[in-house]
């Protein structure tokens, strides 16, 4: 809770006392309730918390895409209501143009920045191969997995490299061994770019694996239940993920976190209980 | 392999099916013919239609009209295209836009467009230009009713992506919108131009100088029932072979 104070000057990325609620009257929804910390320039920082609890509401804030919200998210002077230039956003859902190759899907972006075309192929090919679907350039997202159509999103994104990146759960639809690969892959741009990092996520091994800090959420309401500092050192790679440090981080946080989760997983059942009930 | 070949039965059976059904009428129809029951040549014989087609196929005349006609139809097709697509994309991406224009929408397209033909004459002419802007008028209404259907099923996150992008409203439209609704836009092009087809031919038979649809008033005072029969069916042809056209693009 402490940590917020500290916005210091390098701060990248502010997010201030931000609320949200959906609906009206009786059906008022609070998804995000005066949450506020702030990421660091160059600093790779993860939010974790159960299903439900208003991380992509607070994603979709942050992009500018839900621009309807009390409290403030501001990056530099400048308080976000819109799609700022300097975010990139890579979206929970699957987001791929069906009508569009792989390569075009990841040149997207450069092409409505007027990018000329070889060049435009020149860096969408780059990007491509650094998550893995080089052999896949001319194929629609219709011939791929849904952890491949994942990883062009990504790419996608990394190739109009934003300053700050965001992250809504991008590696949910991946196997273990790729989201770790995939995991190195992202820290090595963020580490060279010193690209400022939002990781969207309720994967706690993978938040340990790759943040500077972690921020836990409670279940609805969602509040900013703690903020955990990873100490871990860099340049970090997936074999961290077998070190006692690590471990005793993912135990540390889970013990929050297992609260918040039960309270989630009771309140469903009560929901589930009561429809039984009138049903 | 016993999937296919099943398939390519049941395809044999369906053709086998469709030939019996143009034989059974073929007959019925040669049958009428020769009964003598119908006046005069109502009911021509099979052959002389044939004659009559052949003939028709080269005759300058024909080509002369056709050539009317299709310029017509394209020209209305085309602006009712633009017109209904832009419409359509208007009223399905601004919902204040839908309520306030959506019963203007609905109630108006059913309405036939023919009963607007007059008033087509008086604005443009007894010429092409009236039989183009009724045709406008007739593909505009399904175009931007299919447009607008179109645009409400478009996968909402990849407006997301298109405006985390920071995509402008041309690029919006041009790289997200239009290949998002390439079907539905395809198919409401599809009824616009039947609409289209009919509105021009229907506006030729009643007051023209060229055209198709003159073509067949005048073969029809002639009585020249061979005639108005061959060209009734080269005009199911060439607008169901573009009907075909526009449906092959239009599947996924
Ligand atoms: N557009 C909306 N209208 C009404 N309620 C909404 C809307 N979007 C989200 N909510 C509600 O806000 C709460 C938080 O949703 P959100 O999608 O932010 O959760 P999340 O943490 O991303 O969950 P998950 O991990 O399952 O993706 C949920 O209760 C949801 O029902
Ligand atoms: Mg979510």
């Amino acid at each position: 809770m402490a940590s917020n104070m500290n916005q210091s000057a390098e701060a990248a990325l502010v997010i201030d006392d931000v609320v949200k609620r959906f609906g009206r009257g009786q059906e008022i929804v609070t998804a995000v309730d005066h949450v506020s910390f702030s990421v660091k320039q160059g600093e790779f920082v993860s939010v974790i918390g159960p299903s439900g609890c208003g991380k992509s509401t607070l994603f979709n804030i942050i992009g500018g895409l839900l621009g309807d919200y009390e409290g403030a998210v501001k990056i530099g002077d400048e308080r976000i209501s819109a799609p700022h230039p300097a975010v990139g956003m890579v979206f929970q859902e699957e987001s791929t143009f069906p009508w569009r190759t792989v390569i075009d899907n990841v040149a997207f972006p450069l092409e409505l920045q007027g990018v000329a075309k070889s060049e435009r192929i020149d860096r969408a090919h780059h990007f491509i191969d650094m998550v893995g679907l080089a052999s896949f350039e001319k194929a629609f997202p219709s011939q791929l997995s849904g952890g491949m159509k994942q990883r062009v999103s990504i790419a996608r994104t990394l190739v109009s490299q934003p300053k700050i990146l965001l992250m809504d759960e991008p590696f949910a639809a991946l196997d273990e061994q790729t989201r770790l690969l995939l995991g190195d892959k992202i820290t090595q741009i963020q580490q060279q770019l010193n690209q400022t990092t939002l990781l969207i996520t309720h994967n706690l091994t993978e938040a340990v694996q790759l943040s500077d800090r972690i921020v836990v959420m409670t279940y609805r309401p969602g509040r900013v239940k703690r903020i955990v500092n990873i100490d871990l050192p860099r340049p970090r790679t997936s074999d961290v993920v077998g070190s006692d440090a690590f471990g005793h981080y993912v135990a540390e946080i889970w013990n929050d976190l297992r609260e918040e989760a039960s309270r989630g997983m009771a309140d469903s059942e009560s929901a589930a209980s009561r429809r039984a009930a009138h049903g | 392999m016993a999937a296919a070949g099943k398939i390519s039965v049941a395809s044999r059976d369906v053709l086998a099916l469709r030939l019996l059904v143009a034989l059974v009428i073929f007959g019925a129809w040669e049958a009428m013919s020769r009964s003598g029951l119908f006046y005069g040549e109502v009911v021509p014989s099979l052959l002389k239609i044939g004659a009559s087609l052949m003939k028709l196929l080269v005759d300058p005349i024909f080509y002369r009209n056709l050539q009317v006609t299709t310029v017509e139809t394209i020209l209305a097709l085309a602006i009712g295209a633009g017109a209904g697509i832009t419409t359509g994309i208007a009223l399905g991406a601004n919902r204040f836009l839908m309520r306030a224009f959506e019963p203007y929408v609905y109630y108006l397209s059913p309405t036939p467009r023919i009963i607007l033909f007059p008033v087509m004459i008086m604005w443009f002419g007894v010429g092409p230009a009236s039989k183009i802007a009724l045709g406008a008028l007739s593909a505009f209404f399904a175009i931007a009713l299919s447009t607008a259907a179109g645009m409400r099923q478009i996968d909402p996150v990849l407006i997301r992506v298109g405006r985390s992008f920071r995509a402008n409203i041309w690029q919006m439209a041009m790289k997200i919108y239009l290949p998002a609704m390439r079907v539905p836009i395809l198919n409401g092009i599809r009824l616009g131009m039947g609409t289209a087809i009919i509105t021009v031919l229907l506006g030729e038979t009643k007051l023209s100088n060229q055209g198709l649809g003159y073509l067949i008033m005048q073969v029809y005072t002639r009585f020249d029932m061979p005639g108005l029969y061959a060209l009734l069916i080269m005009i199911f042809v060439i607008a169901g072979a573009v009907n075909a056209l526009i449906g092959h693009f239009a599947r996924d």
